[in-house]
Parts: C-alpha cells; structure tokens; sequence
C-alpha cells in the first residue's frame, strides 16, 4: 500500500473556464468530503497526481494550507482521448478506519494443458483498513482443469481484508477454447437486405 | 456480417460527424480493446474483416467483444446517373465511429498476442486507432 503527499492548493475560481485555467496551469481541480464535513475544493499539481493515482487504491496526503488530509480517490474523471485526469473526487479517510473499496483481480499460474480461464470479475468488493489497502487480490489457477470454477473464497486474502461479495459468486471459470473458424470463410455480398415494416 | 434485420425506414440522413463519443470510451468487459481517435464511418465488412484478422491470429483461446453495431444506411446512386430522380438505393450499413470510442475488445490472450491481434485488426479499420487497456490492469 503506497502513501503519496501531494501540496494542494484552495480553489476559488468555479466553473468550466477557471477548470480550463488550472488545467493549461498544470493543475487538476479536485474535491475532497466524507466524515459530514463541508466539501472543500483543491487543486492538485498534475504531474505528481497522475503518477500517485497510478496505483489503485492509492492513500494521499493532501497539505491543503499547513491542514493534512488522508483521502482516497472515489472518482476519478478522465478525457478519452488526451488520456489526462480532468477531476478527482476524494474521500477523506482516518487512520485506523475499514473502508469499502474494489480490488483489482490478479491471476497467477497456468491452467492445465489445452484449457483457457475467463476471469468473471476484474474486480472484487472489499473491507480493509484505510492505511492497509490491498493494490492486487490474487487467484491461483495453477493446473485447474476445463469446467472448474474459481470462486470468491479461492482469493488470497491478506490478514485484516475481508470481502464484501457472496462467497460462492464465481471468480473465474476455465474452459475448453473457442474452435478456429475455418480459413474458407467467405464473406457474402454486403446487400443491404434489411426489411421496412410494410406501409 | 452483421445487418439489422429490420428497419422503420430504409434511407437515413447522413450521420454526424462531430465531436467525440459520450459512452463506450472504457474497456468493459475484456482486457484490451481497440479505442478510436478519428471519426468514421466503419461498414459491417470493416467489422467483420477486422473480427476475422483477430480470431484468426488468437486462434485458440481468447474472448472478442464488437461494441459497435452497422445500424445507419448510407445510399448511392449508380454510375452514369444524372442529378435528381430522388436518393439512391441503400448500399452499406455502418457504424457511426467517434473519436474515444472503444470498437472491440479482446481478452483471455496474453499481452504480445492481444497486441498482434488488435494491431491486424487496426489495419482493417478506416480510421486512426490505439490500442487501451483495462483500467487497473497489469
């Protein structure tokens, strides 16, 4: 579990041209709230908070004026296309507290000869202490044979994680692979056929 | 090939062309996908051939999403044709491709196989591409 310190700076200008300001300023705009606190708007340096955010579930800490904030990132809102972090909603967290969050799924060994697994879930949903978040659960599928299924107690759980989801809910299943097409596939003529209901 | 089995009309206006897409601009269900980064208008054949390029190379194993569908007719008029006469007949189904959209998705290969099979694939496509990955994948 990584523990990044990022300088943030208030935030007094609102709307889309101030957010478009801070952006070309090499800033990110950002929220931080929970805990029944009034919500308090930030900006956060770019560089240093796209590298932190890297690393899922990662713990910041915000020094936001000389008052530190342990926050987690709730939402992060990203352009499709550029690929940069337009906004971050950030869950203000205390030391100590079990939080809910989804842990990414990591799948280790090899299943038997002349089978394929299909993870079911990318993610699972669990409860961990705030400081101590898991970056990866992982799955062993080592020699697992076609028509196994890896269910949710199957996850290497570190001490202090528990999971939040049913524990027969299928993690991933192993199968036969999908047959080759035959090379003489032939496409057919692309006559637009479809047919208009009748007058 | 995929084709709408029916339709309420069967010419449409030109689709937009504008902008970038709204939806679909994530990984969702596979590993790996294939994001657009120009507007197109991408036929069913396109599709097809691209699908085809990928199954072929994965061969065994792997899983492909299409998570676009050719459901806007475009229409043309024949060769040697004077103007007016009204529109031409109905000649391909498309998609109508923005920039940021996720057109397929591939998973249950390893990443130098993805990457191979989603590369072919690009090359069938009328547009420019990248290759993504899940977010929070390895």
């Amino acid at each position: 579990m990584s523990e990044q310190k990022l300088a943030a700076e208030v935030r007094n200008e609102f709307g889309k041209g101030a957010a478009r300001r801070a952006r070309r300023n090499a800033q990110i705009p950002a929220v931080i709230y929970g805990h029944g606190a009034e919500p308090l708007h930030v900006l956060l340096p770019q560089k240093a908070t796209t590298l932190a955010l890297r690393t899922s579930n990662a713990l910041l800490t915000l020094d936001v004026d000389g008052a530190e904030h342990l926050a987690l990132a709730k939402d992060i809102q990203r352009d499709p296309i550029a690929q940069i972090i337009e906004h971050v909603d950030l869950l203000t967290v205390r030391k100590g507290e079990k939080v809910h969050v989804d842990v990414n799924i990591h799948v280790a060994g090899e299943v038997a000869a002349g089978a394929v697994f299909d993870l079911e879930e990318f993610t699972v949903l669990v409860e961990a202490d705030a400081t101590a978040l898991p970056e990866t659960l992982t799955i062993n599928v080592e020699g697992r044979e076609i028509g196994e299924h890896v269910h949710a107690t199957d996850i290497e759980l570190p001490s202090g994680v528990s999971l939040l989801i049913p524990e027969d809910t299928v993690i991933a299943t192993v199968s036969a692979p999908a047959v080759a097409e035959p090379e003489a596939e032939t496409a057919e003529a692309a006559a637009p056929s479809a047919e208009t209901p009748a007058e | 090939m995929l084709i709408p089995r029916r339709v309420k009309f069967r010419k449409q206006h030109h689709p937009g062309r504008s902008g970038a897409a709204t939806g679909g601009t994530e990984v969702s269900f596979g590993e790996w996908g294939i994001q657009a980064l120009t507007p197109a208008y991408v036929t069913n054949r396109q599709i097809e051939a691209a699908r085809i390029a990928m199954t072929r190379h994965i061969k065994r194993g792997g899983k492909v999403w299409i998570n676009i569908y050719p459901d806007r007719p475009l229409t043309k008029k024949p060769a040697e044709t004077r103007m007016g006469s009204g529109k031409g007949s109905p000649e391909w189904w498309v998609a109508n491709v923005k920039p940021g959209r996720v057109l397929f998705e591939l998973s249950g290969v390893n990443e130098e196989v993805a990457r191979e099979a989603l590369r072919l694939a690009i090359h069938k496509l009328p547009l420019k591409a990248r290759i993504v990955r899940r977010e929070g994948g390895e």
